[in-house]
């Protein structure tokens, strides 16, 4: 078609090569003949290059007009219609079948590509179409190449087999391969989640740093922390800007001074904590960390950081700090106190050295003392001796001289008389009774104790029928109960009975009703002896001048005494320890209680 | 009483009073034989032990009781009543201590050093009567001493 371009092309007026020529817009130099013959004759006359027309015309043309010099060319022109059909008068339909009949016949007899060939073919084909060389060809042709199929079809097939087995086995291995990958791969999803697993079950916060300084992997607990919603926060951003960008006093903190900044650029590992951690709301918190380098190829490619919150534990020790500072304050304080109260005591000391020595000053005058009250004593003891012994003789000679005045002068003395010296002399009776009494009651004093197992019981019933005489033993009911014996001084306990019955007997002497009871009743400690009658007793509003010295709560003209007895008896019951009551209601009898110790 | 060896009661008392009324109680109860009245410790001893002014007086006879003070001038009555009882030849002499007070000390002293009976003077003169005769009957009467 390009050798067309440029070329002069001569067409017969109004053929279909013309409206080719002039749609393809093959070539400018269209020329135009009024026949077929023409534009042949001229081409052959040697005028324009090339003549475009229907292959069958053109063949048959140049036969009839025997023109040799033109050569057909056995190509289709694309797009250049060559429609051909049977063209019948309108009505003529049997001719029309006969037509399409023949054709089939054509076509079912093979020999339509013939006559096909005949009319249409190309022209050299008829040129040298030879029968011989076909059937040279046919004859040498056909077996060896027959020969050669069948050699390359067993060729074929084994190369076939061949490639079948080694395709097989290749196949096998992929299939293996493909088998450990899907194992590989199922590991790797366990490990990882796994992996997974421990780092977001951690409570520490656990995140990754490539060597950007951006974040490459968090963990739950680090996000929460932190107070990240999701991972998309902070994965691929650079978490130094994120959490590390100020420090505790509020200073910035630049990335190349970061610790952590160390880890993933020299591979150092770091443990820090004393810095703080910035979360989303702009709060910070204490952390501790440790920073781990990250190598591969044994070279740092990033890093992972473990956290901790430990404000509370930061808290914690500033509350010990606190503490410690308070104790140690306090420890100061007391041991300024300490001091203070030492010094105290030195000068405390110092005074006590003082007290001691006037202690034994004291001690050396009270032992002056002493011994000047052991004289005295004495002296008291010689007193006592001199009053019973000298005070008594002149007693005794107004009494033994009143005596003999009565004895010798009776005569001379009327009844007045008598009575005077018969006074005088009752009256140095009594005094006699007195000095005694208070001599016993100053014996009592200061006798010492003997202590021995008493019986009691034996005692009191001695002393009864001592000092009741035989009028009394008639008149009273005398009762004498159980009681227990004591540990006690004889001869003092003696006169307690003796005082305490002779008071019984005395003071019942006037009542209608005479009956000494005696007994006895242990308590806490201490046994309580009792001797209760039914005499005049006493008001019990003067119970306490009861145990006076020379106290007395009736007349004399009554109850003849001096007024000591009770108190000899209350004296001895204290020198062993013991107590002395009375109960009792004017006419109505006494009750005396005293208690020994239970011993 | 120039007759020494004639003396039965020997009184030791250096109060005069004192020794009229145990004569006159002696005498009541008709003891009053031959009585000697020794006014202080010394003499008492003198003449037991026939020294001093006693000297001439035979030692062999003894007086049948002594009643003795023992509150006395120059040596004490419990003192006299030591040397009496030490010595073998005057030691069975009945010694009657007669005393004002009834101080326990010498009570005991003198029971220790071997006296025969111990009396209270009673201020009532009937009553010392009665005591001085209790003990004339028993010394003087019923006792009978070795020879």
């Amino acid at each position: 078609m390009e050798d067309l371009h440029g070329k002069e092309i001569v067409v017969m007026k109004g053929d279909n090569a013309e409206e080719f020529i002039r749609r393809e817009n093959i070539t400018d130099k269209i020329y135009t003949t009024n026949t077929f013959e023409e534009a042949f004759t001229r081409l052959a006359e040697g005028y324009y290059d090339a003549i475009i027309v229907q292959k069958i015309t053109g063949i048959q043309l140049l036969k009839q007009m025997k023109i040799k010099t033109i050569k057909p060319l056995d190509f289709r022109l694309p797009r250049f219609r060559q429609d051909y059909c049977f063209a019948v008068q309108k009505g003529n339909e049997p001719l029309l079948s006969r037509l399409n009949e023949g054709l089939s016949i054509v076509i079912a007899n093979d020999t339509f590509e013939e006559i096909r060939l005949k009319w249409f073919g190309p022209s050299e084909t008829k040129q040298v179409s030879t029968g011989q060389i076909i059937k040279i060809i046919l004859i040498i042709l056909l077996p060896v190449s027959i020969v050669l199929i069948l050699l390359w079809i067993i060729f074929l097939r084994r190369e076939v087999k061949r490639r079948t087995n080694s395709l097989q086995q290749e196949i096998w291995e992929h299939k293996q391969t493909l088998n450990a990958l899907h194992i590989h791969q199922s590991q790797l999803k366990e490990s990882e989640a796994r992996i997974r697993l421990l780092l977001n079950s951690t409570a520490e916060g656990i995140y990754g740093i490539d060597q950007d300084g951006n974040c490459s992997l968090i963990n739950k607990s680090a996000l929460q922390i932190l107070g990240f919603e999701n991972r998309n926060q902070v994965v691929g951003k650079n978490i130094h800007n994120l959490i590390h960008h100020t420090r505790a006093d509020g200073s910035p903190y630049p990335a190349e001074s970061c610790n952590i900044f160390k880890t993933f650029k020299n591979g150092e590992k770091i443990h820090n904590s004393d810095e703080v951690f910035w979360r989303t709301d702009g709060t910070s918190f204490s952390t501790e960390y440790f920073s781990y380098p990250i190598i591969e190829d044994e070279k740092v490619t990033g890093a992972v950081v473990a956290f901790w919150d430990i404000s509370e534990r930061k808290k914690g020790e500033m509350e010990l700090l606190k503490l410690k500072n308070e104790l140690e304050a306090k420890v100061a304080l007391r041991t300024k106190e300490l001091q203070e109260k030492v010094v105290k005591l030195d000068k405390s000391q110092k005074a006590m050295l003082f007290m001691v020595e006037d202690l034994s000053n004291i001690t050396v005058e009270l032992k002056k003392e002493r011994k000047k009250l052991e004289f005295s004593n004495k002296e008291l003891e010689a007193f006592a001796y001199s009053v019973s012994h000298d005070l008594r003789a002149p007693l005794r000679a107004i009494n033994g001289y009143s005596n003999f005045l009565l004895e010798d002068y009776a005569k001379l003395l009327d009844d007045e008389g008598k009575r005077f010296i018969n006074t005088i002399r009752e009256n140095a009776t009594k005094m006699d009774q007195l000095i005694s009494d208070m001599l016993n009651l100053s014996r009592v004093s200061r006798a010492s104790l003997n202590l021995s197992e008493v019986n009691m019981a034996s005692i009191v019933k001695s002393i009864y029928n001592e000092t009741a005489n035989e009028k009394e033993k008639k008149q009273f009911e005398f009762c004498l109960n159980e009681i227990p014996d004591a540990v006690c001084d004889y001869s003092l306990i003696k006169q307690v009975w003796q005082n305490l019955i002779s008071n019984a007997l005395k003071y019942s002497s006037k009542s209608a009703e005479k009956k000494i009871e005696i007994g006895a009743e242990k308590s806490n400690n201490e046994v309580i002896y009792y001797i209760k009658d039914k005499g005049a007793g006493f008001d019990s509003k003067y119970e306490n001048k009861l145990f006076g010295v020379f106290q007395r709560l009736h007349k004399s003209s009554e109850f003849k005494g001096t007024g000591v007895g009770l108190a000899i008896v209350q004296r001895i019951v204290v020198r062993h320890e013991g107590r002395i009551w009375a109960e009792s209601e004017v006419d109505k009898g006494a009750v005396f209680f005293f208690s020994l110790p239970d011993k | 009483m120039e007759n020494y060896e004639e003396v039965d009661i020997l009184i030791v008392e250096d109060n005069p009073n004192d020794a009229e009324m145990t004569l006159r109680a002696l005498k009541k109860n008709k003891l009053a034989n031959s009585v000697m009245v020794l006014d202080d410790g010394e003499k008492a001893l003198d003449f037991i032990f026939s020294k001093g002014r006693f000297q001439e007086r035979k030692k062999t006879v003894r007086p049948k009781i002594i009643l003795l003070d023992l509150k006395l001038p120059k040596v004490g009555g419990l003192e006299v009543l030591k040397e009496l009882k030490q010595n073998p030849q005057t030691q069975i002499i009945p010694v009657v201590i007669l005393t004002s007070s009834k101080e326990e000390a010498d009570l005991i002293e003198s029971y220790r050093l071997g006296v025969n009976s111990y009396i209270v003077k009673p201020v009532d003169f009937n009553k010392f009567v009665e005591a001085v005769r209790e003990l004339g009957y028993y010394w003087l009467l019923l006792n009978e001493q070795p020879k």
